[in-house]
């Protein structure tokens, strides 16, 4: 099994998918002669040209909006936002259009685009391009939204959310895009909703997504030596996300910590929480926890954004704290 | 809406039972209608509706005892209809506003817990008694306790803030119930208590539990008395005296000149009396019933007879009205025409003291010179709240009770005044 970095792994399920269909296109700022700003569409214009990969103008509302418009008339375009932060420029077409046109055309249409972007810290990009603001998305019925945690998931989430019939937002930490990880040579698509067990354990469940999956494995090799053995789920899925596969969890460890890399407050680990606390009630043995992002706009300094990002030793805090 | 709340009789009410409800929800009432009853202090208080009005939904169902203040059900529009106390006798201070349960109020004082500390969950904001001493356990603690059938109240926790986590529910021994006694199969037939017996055994637990009884007896010789009370009732057209008529007066003179005694503990304060106003437990149809006589110092025997006659006719043909209970320390109940000797009586809140009588027997006791003389004895036993009355004033108190008694002819003269 070939070792991939999460960057090309995104790369391949572009050019996969392309292949495979040819209503596929790409759209974005910088996205065809450059490549990317991260990279991720490299050698595709070269591959499928000017006609499948419009390298656009910046205008992130106009690019969402051709982009919806092409999925009414049933292609499939990938729309590359270049910082998550600039999404608030699409947010009309989003959340007005893509997200209502199935329910508002009785089912007679849909809106099968997906929109990439890069979420997250740790590079000092400051506040307005360091902002995780997938909770946002998660709380538009009709959106679709996905988080990949490694190179796997991000082809196999990515050819999943390009074939799925609705609007899905792929978000892509931009902190991950070096990590390495394999991928098998002919990778599998990812259900969208289904969550995944990365580390069994006994005592307490971490829930997380993107890059605060590794760091919930750190927390919880940490803890282990002390026999304190925590079960780490990926969500992959935010939107829909897998209650199911929680639950369970719950069942078993009776402990419950939801770590994101995104704002703490009113965020994906809110809901999560909510809703366990609501069927999960006469399981928990403790407060449910969240580890998030302290409620203040992202400083650009290394040393503040270091203290301002969630991290492996606040998991571990947490699920102290859970499990006093 | 307006909510119609638990009315307030008399100054040391703090909770009433609701016994039963008038006007069914979705009727419409008019001013002057009767709305529910409330019984409080042995008498059934009827509460009636000030305005038109239009009940909405019943907060509180017959039978249920509820504090002073909480609202009792709502009514459609925005009518005021709260009753408010009739004929009660009002007397000063104002009342604090607090309407948290009487239970809470009174864990809270005992174990020191500000109120601020404690997180009430009762309606309106109200403290109830299980804020105060609230068992702290994880859900799964408490669902591994219920399936274990452990009791979470004796298990410490080893959570944060002594929460009770599962862990500690599933060390904790098991109540282990003892094995069912092999006896013989005795028929046993399960009566529900009506309205009255619940209310009864409510009040008497919650007197027996909360206030801190103490006894003390004495002897009374009855010769004179007798003999007095032979010559007042010899005139056919002067009001007959029985021996409660002059137990009466008695107390009424004794607690005028020890003005001291004639104070009730309210929780929080102490309640000072003006005169002397005397309970006179009476058995009745509605169960046991306290009217009091007004002023038994002030008045005379005449007087007391007369209202005491009045008030048993009441309270036997179930007429006792709100004004003709509430407002006096203490109450009398005399058992002694069942022939027994003495009686130790349970206070009736918010009342500081109970005078239980015997009945009057002849006793030989020795004279002076050792040799024995026949008397004529009532025994007295006089239950106190200590926290409000101490044992030497008990003992006082009822020492001078038995020298009025023995010295009947103070019963016809003023009370001294106190100085």
């Amino acid at each position: 099994m070939p070792e991939t970095r999460f960057i090309k792994a995104i790369n391949q399920a572009l050019n996969d998918a392309m292949e495979a269909d040819p209503t596929v296109f790409l759209i974005g700022e910088d996205i065809g002669a450059a490549g990317g700003s991260f990279k991720a569409t490299r050698d595709l214009l070269d591959r499928f040209g000017p006609t499948r990969v419009y390298d656009s103008p910046i205008s992130e509302a106009a690019i969402t909006g051709m982009a919806v418009g092409a999925a009414l008339t049933g292609m499939r375009p990938v729309v590359e936002i270049m910082f998550m932060d600039f999404t608030t420029l699409s947010m009309d077409m989003l959340v007005n259009q893509a997200a209502k046109a199935r329910s508002m055309f009785g089912g007679q249409g849909s809106v099968p685009m997906v929109l990439r972007t890069p979420h997250g810290g740790g590079l000092n990009a400051g506040p307005q391009h360091s902002q995780c603001l997938e909770a946002w998305f998660a709380h538009i019925p009709g959106l679709k939204v996905v988080c990949p945690s490694n190179p796997a998931d991000a082809y196999g989430l990515l050819r999943a959310a390009i074939d799925d019939p609705d609007p899905v937002i792929v978000v892509e930490n931009k902190a991950l895009y070096a990590m390495k990880g394999d991928l098998p040579d002919t990778p599998e698509q990812i259900e969208i909703g289904k969550a995944r067990i990365t580390r069994p354990g006994r005592d307490a469940t971490v829930v997380a997504y993107g890059a605060a999956v590794a760091m919930a494995e750190t927390a919880a090799a940490t803890l282990a030596p002390e026999g304190i053995e925590v079960e780490v789920i990926d969500l992959r899925s935010l939107q829909p996300w897998d209650e199911a596969t929680v639950l369970a969890s719950l069942s078993r460890t009776h402990n419950l910590v939801i770590a994101h890399e995104a704002v703490e407050a009113f965020g994906v680990g809110a809901e999560i929480a909510a809703r366990m606390a609501d069927v999960g009630f006469d399981e928990l043995d403790g407060p449910i926890l969240r580890v998030g992002a302290p409620f203040a706009p992202s400083p650009f300094g290394k040393t503040l954004e270091d203290a301002y990002r969630p991290n492996a030793d606040r998991i571990v805090a947490a699920l102290r704290r859970t499990l006093a | 809406m307006t909510d119609l709340v638990m009315p307030k009789f008399g100054l040391t009410m703090t909770e009433g039972l609701l016994s039963e409800w008038h006007v069914t929800p979705g009727a419409a009432f008019q001013a002057g209608d009767l709305l529910f009853t409330v019984e409080t202090e042995k008498v059934a208080n009827e509460v009636e509706a000030e305005a038109d009005g239009v009940l909405a939904e019943i907060l509180v169902a017959a039978g249920e005892t509820v504090p002073v203040g909480s609202p009792v059900a709502r009514l459609a529009g925005d009518v005021a209809a709260a009753a408010g106390p009739s004929g009660a006798m009002e007397m000063a201070a104002a009342e604090p506003a607090t309407q948290d349960a009487p239970s809470a109020r009174k864990l809270m004082a005992e174990h020191d817990i500000a109120r601020e500390q404690v997180t009430p969950t009762g309606r309106d904001g109200r403290v109830m008694k299980e804020d105060v001493l609230r068992v702290i356990a994880t859900p799964l603690a408490r669902r591994i306790a219920a399936q274990k059938g452990v009791d979470l109240q004796g298990i410490a926790g080893s959570g944060p803030k002594g929460r009770i986590k599962a862990r500690d529910v599933e060390t904790a021994p098991i109540a282990t119930s003892p094995a069912p006694h092999p006896a013989a199969q005795t028929a046993v037939t399960e009566i529900i208590p009506d309205a009255i017996r619940l209310a009864t055994a409510q009040r008497v637990s919650a007197a027996k539990r909360e206030i801190p009884h103490f006894y003390v007896t004495h002897e009374a010789e009855l010769s004179a008395l007798s003999a007095l009370r032979a010559q007042l009732n010899a005139d056919p057209a002067a009001p007959r005296i029985s021996v409660t008529h002059m137990l009466i007066r008695a107390l009424g003179i004794a607690l005028t000149e020890r003005p001291a005694m004639n104070r009730i503990w309210a929780g929080d304060r102490i309640v000072a009396f003006g005169q002397a106003n005397i309970g006179m437990v009476a058995e009745t149809p509605e169960g046991l019933r306290i009217p009091v006589i007004r002023d038994a110092g002030g008045v005379s025997l005449d007087e007391v007879a007369a209202q005491a006659r009045e008030l048993t006719d009441r309270a036997r043909a179930g007429g006792l009205r709100p004004s003709d209970v509430g407002d006096g320390v203490i109450a009398i109940s005399n058992v002694g025409m069942f022939g027994v000797t003495s009686l130790t009586p349970i206070i009736n809140p918010p009342n500081a003291m109970i005078l239980g009588v015997g009945a009057e027997r002849q006793v030989f006791r020795p004279d002076a010179s050792g040799a024995p003389a026949l008397r004529r004895e009532l025994t007295l036993t006089l239950a106190c709240d200590h926290r409000i009355i101490d044992g030497a004033d008990a003992a006082r108190f009822l020492a001078d009770l038995a020298t009025l008694l023995e010295t009947p002819l103070r019963l016809l003269r003023p009370a001294r005044q106190a100085a």
